[in-house]
């Protein structure tokens, strides 16, 4: 049988740490500017996709691009670094053609519903929003915000997968890489639907009122993810 | 085991408690036969391993029928992503430190998971749906019993050392993952609309279950513990009959089933 | 490695992702996945039957993460098992993709069209004789790019991951792509083409689809007819973008070679990341200059 306070005791750190890349991913989806279905209709401000899918979208490319640094360095500051470069290219390029295919395709110009003027570039919003919509578009605030939360989602999820793979086990390294992979993933989808719950589907990014609701994904992501660290740090580390 | 018509005739909704005893139990079960059937009579039996993957997907489909039709805010398929995400994180650890009790502590582990994450939606979250504890914890335990039966149907076992080799490192556990998790949430999502049945959405999870069946017996070919060609026509089978199924329940709730033709007369005129 | 092969391999993989992002969004245009859907779903219930196929296959990235993950796992049984040859492993395993594929797609429509027997929403079997194959030809192709993709990562590129879990990943990502951009041609514009070009969506809009076509009813095939002028071509672009430039940052300034490059990729990443905050800048300027505002400023204060 598995010596488990010691596994803990050895590994505790770990358990924190994938906690905490947990919560980054969590937080990290309140940045990304989703619309849900009406986005895909140019009826409200965002990427025209549900939130959980784009957060794993984005993220999971920073899992790639982190895995193929792991491969080949042992800096985790270099890691996490490119998880979260990764994870940002995605997103933003599917930002850029998103907005390409509004203003091109569509006909309307990027305008967010949720503020009159954009924080960031101090452009007038309200007036460039079409009758009956919601906005629509990735203005400039919100592919600022969907850059930082692709960011975030990504450090989040190299950060789990880094620490799972610090971990000291007896496994040949093609089934720790296969199980670290596999738990990165599965922790992952947890946390990127909590958020997306908590937002109820849709966000404009951080200057949207519901990007305020952010402590309560967090709050429940901390003790989920905290059980799921457990239990992995367990399994990997009494093999 | 006549998979594909066990939801025939009833023209009521089958309570859901059956539903869970069917899958819980039904899916441990065929489980644990597949794993001792294996063991004493040679890998032709792996196929059990996937019945009970689909008697769990066709309980986790009829769970997701359930919450999902109170509106959760964003798409259908995250619950299901959201539950093999802690099915796969549950099944590990459960394989791992359970030996031969590694599919009970699975499920009970995902359970347990299920039940926090359905409590602190309601609680914290502030969804306000009144089942959403049990149906998390329901979907938990569906979809790690999911992976556990079709990583059965793979390797013919349970046991961890063979599954890490032969289904993790392999990738295979990927495919585990959105077979299984697209089986328990497709249903739902295919049939959604006012005109919703609970027979036909069920047949939907046999028919999805089936094709996870299938391909679980084509990564079983590479496997020296379960044999490739019974999962494989056995699925086929189950696939069959489950979709002829499927096809009559359409027939039986559609407004009209036609070869081709232009649209219904009166709304035209109405336009 | 040499860095002109790893350039190559790159180049290969860039090209294989646009055309997977490219028929990935025709595949959804086809059989009307994803979020325009939602008005497919809707017109019935606003009295307007249609004849466009309705399909929702659990979302777009997880089913082409199916696929994805189907091919995967086939072609590295055939390999494995079998000691198939690469490229035959992989059409065959994105053969049964493209068949599992067609399964879901139809039980999608028949039950979708079967759940609006109030709506009076007929079930047109010669829909599912014509699309059905056409999704399933476009997921084939999508599925063969992405294994070619993921088969060069594990093997040339020496990534980490095994190639199922490389071919899930991907597939997730190229349906996150082609829902967000090419999707949002299809359900914007070509299902509204009946309101003004750029007049926006009003919501009281919501489920009057255009429903004929240049000729007869439109289907979804006229769909992707439309879509593939604009939307399809420029998912492709994204995707390919996404796989290429990730990947290049690395294949450029390889860490391998010491920390002090690994940053250096770090950096150029960062720098294109902020070429494309600008370059959406200039677009957003670009519309808001060429298209004008919708309403009169009634409070000038700026």
């Amino acid at each position: 049988m598995i010596d488990i306070a010691g596994v803990l005791a050895a590994n505790f750190l770990y358990v924190i740490l994938i906690t905490l890349g947990g919560v980054l991913v969590s937080g990290s989806v309140h940045f990304v500017p989703v619309g849900g279905a009406p986005a895909a209709m140019a009826q409200a401000t965002g990427i025209g996709t549900g939130t959980v899918q784009l957060a794993a979208g984005a993220g999971l490319t920073g899992l790639v691009t982190a895995g193929a640094m792991l491969n080949l360095t042992d800096s985790m500051a270099l890691i996490l670094a490119a998880g979260m470069v990764g994870a940002m290219i995605m997103i933003g390029v599917t930002m850029i053609i998103g907005n390409l295919v509004y203003v091109y395709g569509v006909g309307v110009p990027p305008a967010s519903a949720k503020v009159d003027y954009d924080p960031i570039t101090k452009d007038r919003q309200d007036i460039y929003v079409s009758q009956g919509t919601e906005g629509h578009g990735i203005p400039t605030v919100s592919f600022v915000s969907g850059i930082i939360g692709g960011g975030l989602g990504g450090i989040g999820g190299a950060l789990v997968y880094y620490s799972l793979m610090s971990i000291a086990n007896g496994m040949a390294s093609a089934d720790f890489v296969g199980l670290a992979a596999i738990f990165a993933v599965g922790i992952f989808f947890v946390n990127a639907v909590i958020p997306s719950y908590n937002i109820g589907g849709t966000i404009e990014g951080f200057h949207d009122p519901k990007f305020k609701k952010w402590p309560k994904a967090v709050v429940t992501s901390l003790i989920v993810t905290f059980m799921c660290a457990i239990v992995s740090v367990i399994t990997i580390g009494g093999l | 085991m006549s998979a594909g018509g066990s939801g025939g005739g009833a023209a009521q909704a089958i309570p859901q408690n059956k539903l869970i005893a069917f899958g819980a139990a039904g899916g441990l079960i065929a489980i644990y036969l597949s794993y001792f059937m294996v063991q004493f009579a040679g890998p032709a039996f792996s196929f059990i391993g996937a019945l009970g993957a689909i008697c769990a997907i066709v309980w986790g489909a009829a769970a997701v029928r359930r919450v999902a039709s109170y509106g959760l805010g964003t798409g259908v398929p995250s619950i299901g992503m959201l539950a093999l995400g802690m099915g796969v994180v549950a099944t590990m650890f459960g394989l791992a430190v359970g030996g031969i009790a590694g599919p009970i502590v699975a499920f009970v582990t995902a359970m347990v998971i299920g039940l926090v994450i359905g409590a602190l939606a309601n609680r914290i979250i502030g969804m306000g749906i009144p089942i959403m504890e049990q149906s998390m914890t329901e979907i938990a335990g569906a979809g790690t019993l999911a992976i556990v039966g079709l990583s059965t149907a793979m390797t013919g076992t349970f046991m961890f050392d063979v599954v890490l080799t032969e289904v993790i490192s392999t990738g295979y556990i990927a495919l585990i993952f959105i077979a299984g998790g697209i089986a328990i949430l497709h249903p739902f999502n295919a049939n959604l609309g006012p005109d919703e049945k609970q027979d036909r959405t069920l047949s939907t999870a046999f028919e999805k279950g089936a094709i996870a069946m299938i391909m679980a017996g084509i990564v079983s070919a590479v496997s020296a513990g379960a044999s490739a060609a019974p999962t494989i026509v056995i699925g086929l089978a189950i696939w069959y009959v489950s979709f002829s199924q499927y096809n009559k329940y359409v027939v039986r709730d559609a407004y009209d089933v036609v070869g081709t033709g232009l649209l219904p007369k009166e709304e035209e005129e109405s336009e | 490695m040499e860095p002109l092969i790893g350039m190559g391999v790159l180049a290969l993989m860039g090209a294989a992702a646009t055309i997977a992002g490219a028929s990935e969004d025709l595949e959804s245009d086809v059989g009307s996945q994803s979020n325009p859907n939602s008005q497919v779903q809707l017109a019935p219930q606003m009295m307007y039957p249609h004849r466009i196929f309705n399909k929702a296959i659990s979302g777009e990235p997880p089913s082409n993460a199916l696929m994805a993950a189907v091919g995967g796992a086939s072609a590295s049984v055939l390999m494995g098992a079998y000691s198939m040859s690469v490229v035959f492993a992989i059409a065959v395993g994105a053969l049964i993709a493209a068949g599992i594929h067609g399964t879901y797609a139809t039980t999608a429509y028949l039950g979708r069209s079967a759940s609006q027997k109030r709506f009076r929403q007929p079930i047109y079997l010669d829909m599912v004789r014509s699309h059905v194959p056409v999704m399933m030809g476009f997921a084939y192709i999508t599925t063969f790019c992405i294994l070619v993709v993921s088969y060069l990562m594990t093997s040339v590129l020496g990534h980490p991951f095994p190639l199922t879990l490389l071919a899930f990943i991907w597939g997730i990502t190229v349906g996150a792509i082609g829902s967000s951009t090419g999707d949002v041609h299809y359900g914007a514009e070509r299902e509204f083409q009946n309101v003004e070009f750029g007049s926006g969506l009003n919501a009281a809009n919501s489920g009057n689809i255009v429903r004929k076509a240049e000729c007869g009813l439109r289907n979804g095939i006229d769909n992707s007819w439309f879509c593939a002028k604009f939307g399809g071509p420029a998912t492709g672009l994204a995707f390919g973008m996404t796989v290429f430039l990730s990947g290049w940052i690395t294949t450029i300034f390889d860490p391998s070679l010491g920390a002090n490059i690994g940053w250096l990729s770090i950096v150029v990443g960062l720098a294109i990341i902020l070429i494309l905050i600008l370059w959406n800048r200039r677009l957003e300027v670009f519309a808001r200059n060429q298209y004008g505002p919708y309403k009169e400023d009634e409070e000038v204060t700026a």
